[in-house]
């Protein structure tokens, strides 16, 4: 920037100020790279449960491998953006002021959905990190055991009121993503006319319900799966931690 | 629509009853700055084609309430009465539209019952349904929306732009600065500064000024920097506009709720040159990255 450094209390007011832009359009690629990326993966990663515990566990394994660099993985790419995102998002939802009753265009339908899908998902994704991911393990949470992926994480899903707030909460995030993926075209001036627009509109769609399909998948999957026929195929995947298990027991 | 219906028989049958003819219409009122505003109920004599502009002008004449008190005449501004000037802005039945072109015949297919009648609500009200719009013409200084030849000498003939420029250009020349495009914007928030006892006229216009700087452009304001950034002599200050339009309160601040194209009464393509500006404002952050 040209002008001059900020010095003194008002310099971090300052600073938000004069880095607007380039704020909202971080803001704007994070959507996409990682935090869209990682929802992508992350959806596509439950859908294999699918084809089976052993589908599934072969892909958290898989990920897993990345240890004992995982954590870093996790906070520089997935975590630490999506703070940042939504961060920024609170802040533009404090800003802006709904008026749909007034003008309930399709636009301005999608725009206030955008924002409340972004809330309801950021809301669910705490409490779904709380629930399976080890860092919830201090605060009475952290279900899910990488060596037994389908059958901790069906385990904590298999109850209506859970398999009802995971639905709810995946198609947030998916719609926040697809409809995300819209306006960010808009924002870096990728589709320009009304006609491109349209266009992009139908490939945003596609992508959201291609991606709905594969979330809600992935949760009926969890829902149907045989826990104690998981357990079995996961022991024979990972004997050693069975072992540990059966001592426990 | 019954209504409408019955009254356009009316005006060619002497016997219809005179119950009919009237419209009802409610005003949200302020009598001042920062004053509290309040609701006033007016009935109005029902003739065939008319505007709001002219059930104003009744009320006016009237200057009676519909519960019969005497009342100081609703203030308004207009001024061509053909949606040119774009000075007759305000909400009638809660969308932002011209006064001038909001024909009660069609208002009243929409609801028989009432016509409200309101201020804008992203300005600051002067007196009932005059508002304060400095700020959208603040928004033009910003992104320098003209065409600077200011100068000693003869700069000489301008350059030719081709008929397909023209083209692409007319529809954004259009504008009529008439703030609808704001008003329905869910990310064009109000900005009111009232000037303090002890502030003399200079220090408020600063303040208010500045104030207006961290707020957001608005679409109009960016349709008309890209409407000069496309001018070949407009164009010669395009990096200046550019970095009006990514500076605090510019482009980055759109939601692409996209009701601004919805209301524009000029169908001005207002997203197309957001989305151009939003073109323009990438290749032109890439540019200062790599170019300084």
């Amino acid at each position: 920037m040209s002008t001059n450094p900020a010095s003194g209390p008002e310099s971090i007011d300052s600073f938000f100020s004069r880095h607007q832009f380039l704020i909202y359009r971080l803001f704007s690629l994070s959507g996409l790279i990682p935090v869209g990326a990682f929802l992508v993966v992350h959806l596509l990663t439950n859908a294999s449960v699918l084809f089976g515990p052993e589908s599934f566990q072969s892909r958290v394994d898989l990920i897993h491998s990345l240890q004992p660099i995982l954590p870093f993985v996790e906070w520089a790419f997935i975590f630490l953006p999506m703070l940042f995102h939504a961060s920024v998002g609170f802040a533009i939802i404090a800003g802006g002021l709904p008026n749909v009753g007034s003008y309930p265009y399709v636009g301005n339908v999608r725009y206030t959905l955008q924002r409340a899908t972004g809330m309801i998902a950021f809301a669910f994704i705490l409490w779904h990190v709380w629930q399976l991911h080890s860092l919830g393990k201090s605060f009475g949470g952290g279900a899910f055991k990488p060596e037994q992926a389908t059958s901790t994480a069906a385990t904590a899903i298999q109850s209506a009121p859970v398999a009802i707030l995971y639905a709810i909460g995946v198609l947030s995030a998916v719609f926040h993503f697809a409809n995300g993926l819209w306006t960010l075209g808009i924002t870096w001036g990728i589709w320009t006319s009304p006609a491109a627009m349209r266009r992009a509109n139908w490939v945003s769609i596609v992508v959201g319900v291609a991606l709905a399909a594969a979330g809600l998948g992935g949760l009926a999957g969890m829902l149907t799966t045989d826990v104690d026929e998981a357990e079995r195929i996961e022991s024979k995947l990972h004997p050693k931690n069975d072992a540990a298990a059966q001592d426990g027991r | 629509m019954i209504r409408a219906v019955e009254t356009d028989v009316a005006a060619t049958d002497a016997d219809s009853s005179v119950a009919v003819k009237t419209i009802r219409v409610r005003v949200l009122r302020q009598d001042a700055p920062g004053r509290e505003s309040y609701w006033e109920r007016h009935d109005v004599p029902y003739e065939p084609n008319m505007n709001i502009i002219s059930v104003l002008q009744k009320i006016a004449a009237k200057a009676t309430s519909a519960d019969g008190r005497a009342v100081p005449p609703v203030a308004w501004d207009c001024s061509c009465l053909e949606e040119v000037c774009g000075s007759c802005t305000m909400l009638v039945n809660g969308r932002t539209r011209m006064a001038c072109s909001a024909l009660v015949d069609k208002l009243l297919v929409e609801n028989a019952d009432e016509i409200v009648i309101e201020p804008m609500t992203k300005f600051p009200v002067v007196r009932d349904l005059v508002v304060d719009r400095r700020r959208l013409f603040r928004s033009l200084e910003r992104v320098k929306a003209w065409v600077p030849v200011d100068g000693s000498y003869d700069q000489g003939p301008g350059p030719r732009i081709s008929p397909k420029e023209q083209e692409d250009a007319y529809p954004l020349s259009t504008c009529i600065s008439c703030g609808c495009c704001l008003e329905a914007c869910p990310q064009f928030t109000k900005i009111e500064v009232i000037r303090r006892d002890d502030e003399s006229q200079e220090e408020f216009d600063a303040r208010r000024k500045a104030a207006f700087d961290k707020g957001f452009l608005g679409a109009h304001a960016i349709s008309q920097a890209m409407l000069f950034n496309a001018h070949p002599t407009g164009g010669m200050i395009a990096d200046e506009r550019l970095k009006a339009v990514t500076s605090q309160g510019g482009i980055q601040m759109c939601g692409n709720a996209q009701n601004c194209v919805a209301v524009c009464p000029k169908q001005i393509p207002l997203t197309r040159s957001i989305a151009r500006a939003g073109r323009a404002a990438t290749l032109w952050a890439i540019k200062r990255l790599f170019d300084r």
